[in-house]
């Protein structure tokens, strides 16, 4: 069964955006440990309206209350979290460079695995598929070399 | 076809980070997941300047699992380098990193040049137990810590015995077993406990002897330290508990490493002079109690089941049930141990057998007709059958909820003195 993967890359070629600086990610289709490009998704979050955010992320008081403030730059705060997140929800799992606490509990919630990684996009994208691949058919993990 | 295991009575070999915190001013540093040193710590006596709570860790995650931990490792024992204030750093890694391949070795000989020492040891939960876990990290400060040493201490004898922690009575037994050793006028060197240390652990190349008092934990480390040291090693595998015993102990060490004999005799002497008038005043308690009756049966590690049975028989007249040893001994050593529960006093033999499954050892209890109330000496998970049998039961191995050990101990002829006391305590408190 065919899955999706986001990453968060400027050039194309490495994992070089943090999570809140990605614009546009780039959204992989993998089957098998095959991964195919399949389209770039653009990040609206700063226009969207933060009452709506709030009910789609079920803290309904929580949300807007800056608690992830001074997590670094380019996070706006949760509602764009959220939206964030929202964006990339059919996807198993996030390539960054970087994922902030906040970042990675939204996503935890919609059970998307996070890899904050700093490598080439082609070396994520097949390490990722043989490890899923590996799980989905019930095989060990064991490294050859042991 | 999967097994279930009832009532284990062990941990996995990670567990033997309670080896490294046994040794004062050791640090494990943990190349595992998060829960693992949350499960193994335990609150018996583990608390202190390292507590399991902080020894540092990789806490590694599905990301290192799919990337590999080595850079995460690195940077943590780097900083544990710069925060934390030990003398020895050892890395010990999980299950995890080993099954994905991470090469810790690799990343340990980075820190070659540390101020101080790092050294690692393989202890993944599926390659052992936490008493092969022990023998690991013993392993490693002999293979990647000390080095041969050309200069030898006349009368210096390393000593080693049972699992840290693991064996509640740890501290105790072996602060025991260098006060007898040392009355025989020999040097003794252990590295667990107060005051020990490093500074102990650079003594081992220079010892002229080293002295494994267990049925089989240890005896690799003894042969490999036999090999890159040229240390002659004593094995002996009865932890010895009470007079008959610790006298034939006494005398073997001291056949081994050359003590006069007037000597030896003169030290057993006054000790079974004191003991043998404790037990004299106290004879009429043995005999003329009708509640430790003639058989008792032991649940625990080949030490304590061997150690005690052979207490028992020699020293107070019991007679052995079957007799339980429940530390997973490998396969090579249960012959020669079995062979040890057939040299009994009076011709006395005892039916000994290897197995881990609490269900099936309760099941051999409830079964076994003990002539009267039972005695069993074993964990915890003892206590609930003993009580149904009406029995007597006393916790002496892990897992111990009964009973609060500082530094209390087994061994010797006080050793003895001590376990008498709380069988009896026991015997006694049944009227009340």
């Amino acid at each position: 069964m065919s899955y999706k993967i986001a990453v968060g890359s400027l050039d194309g070629t490495n994992v070089d955006l943090k999570f809140g600086e990605v614009e546009s990610f780039r959204i992989y289709e993998v089957n098998g440990t095959e991964s195919t490009f399949l389209e770039f998704r653009s990040i609206t979050g700063k226009e969207s309206p933060a009452g709506a955010s709030s009910a789609e992320c079920g803290l309904a008081a929580g949300c807007d209350s800056g608690s992830c403030s001074g997590n670094g730059g380019g996070c706006g705060g949760p509602s764009e979290v959220v939206d964030r997140v929202s964006k990339i929800s059919d996807c198993r799992c996030l390539v960054c460079k970087k994922v902030g606490f906040q970042a990675q509990k939204q996503l935890e919630r919609k059970a998307i695995a996070v890899f904050d990684v700093d490598c080439e996009v082609a070396e994520a994208l097949s390490k990722i598929t043989v490890y899923y691949d590996k799980l989905d058919h019930n095989q060990s993990l064991r490294s050859r070399k042991n | 076809m999967a097994k279930l295991l009832d009532k284990q009575r062990y941990k996995c070999a990670l567990g033997a980070m309670q080896t490294v915190q046994a040794i004062e001013r050791a640090l494990p540093v943990l190349h595992s997941g998060p829960g693992c040193a949350q499960k193994l710590s335990e609150s018996t006596g583990s608390s202190g300047y390292f507590s399991p709570n902080i020894f540092p860790c990789t806490s590694i995650n599905e990301k290192d699992v799919v990337f590999g931990g080595a850079k995460k490792l690195h940077s943590t024992i780097e900083n544990a380098l710069k925060v934390i204030d030990a003398d020895l750093y050892v890395v010990l890694t999980g299950c995890i990193p080993e099954i994905v391949g991470d090469d810790t070795g690799e990343v340990v000989s980075e820190f070659a040049d540390a101020d101080k020492p790092v050294i690692y040891a393989p202890t993944a939960g599926f390659k052992g137990n936490n008493y092969k876990g022990h023998e690991q990290v013993v392993d490693a400060i002999i293979d990647q810590y000390l080095k041969k040493s050309e200069t030898k201490q006349k009368g210096l004898i390393n000593i080693w015995a049972d699992v840290p922690y693991q064996d509640l009575f740890w501290l105790g037994n072996i602060r025991e077993l260098e006060k007898l050793i040392a009355e025989l006028g020999l040097t003794p060197n252990t590295i667990f406990g107060f005051q020990r240390g490093i500074k102990n652990i650079n003594k081992i190349p220079e010892a002229e002897y080293n002295l494994l008092v267990s049925p089989w934990v240890g005896l690799c480390n003894m042969k490999k330290m036999e090999r890159k040291f040229g240390i002659p090693y004593l094995h002996y595998p009865t932890l010895p508990i009470g007079a008959t015993e610790t006298s034939k102990f006494l005398r073997e060490v001291g056949k081994f490493a050359g003590v006069d004999e007037e000597k030896v005799e003169s030290v057993i002497k006054k000790h079974e002079d004191y003991y043998y008038y404790l037990i004299e005043r106290y004879a009429d308690l043995f005999l003329e109690n009708r509640v430790i009756n003639k058989q008792f049966t032991v649940v625990s590690d080949a030490q304590y089941t061997l150690g005690i049975t052979k207490f028992l028989v020699n020293d107070l007249g019991l007679l052995p049930a079957k007799q339980f040893i429940v530390d997973d001994t490998p396969k090579a050593y249960r012959e020669k141990i079995t062979e040890e529960f057939k040299k009994l006093n009076y011709g006395i033999e005892a039916e000994v057998s290897f197995e881990t499954d609490g269900y099936k050892i309760h099941e051999e209890i409830k079964a076994h007709d003990y002539h009267g109330y039972p005695l069993v000496l074993g964990g915890y998970y003892e206590k609930e059958v003993t009580q149904n049998l009406k029995g007597n039961f006393l916790n002496i191995s892990w897992p111990v909820q009964d009973k609060v050990v500082f530094d209390d101990f087994y061994v010797g002829y006080t050793g003895g003195i001590r376990l008498i006391e709380d069988i009896y305590t026991i015997a006694v408190q049944r009227f009340n």
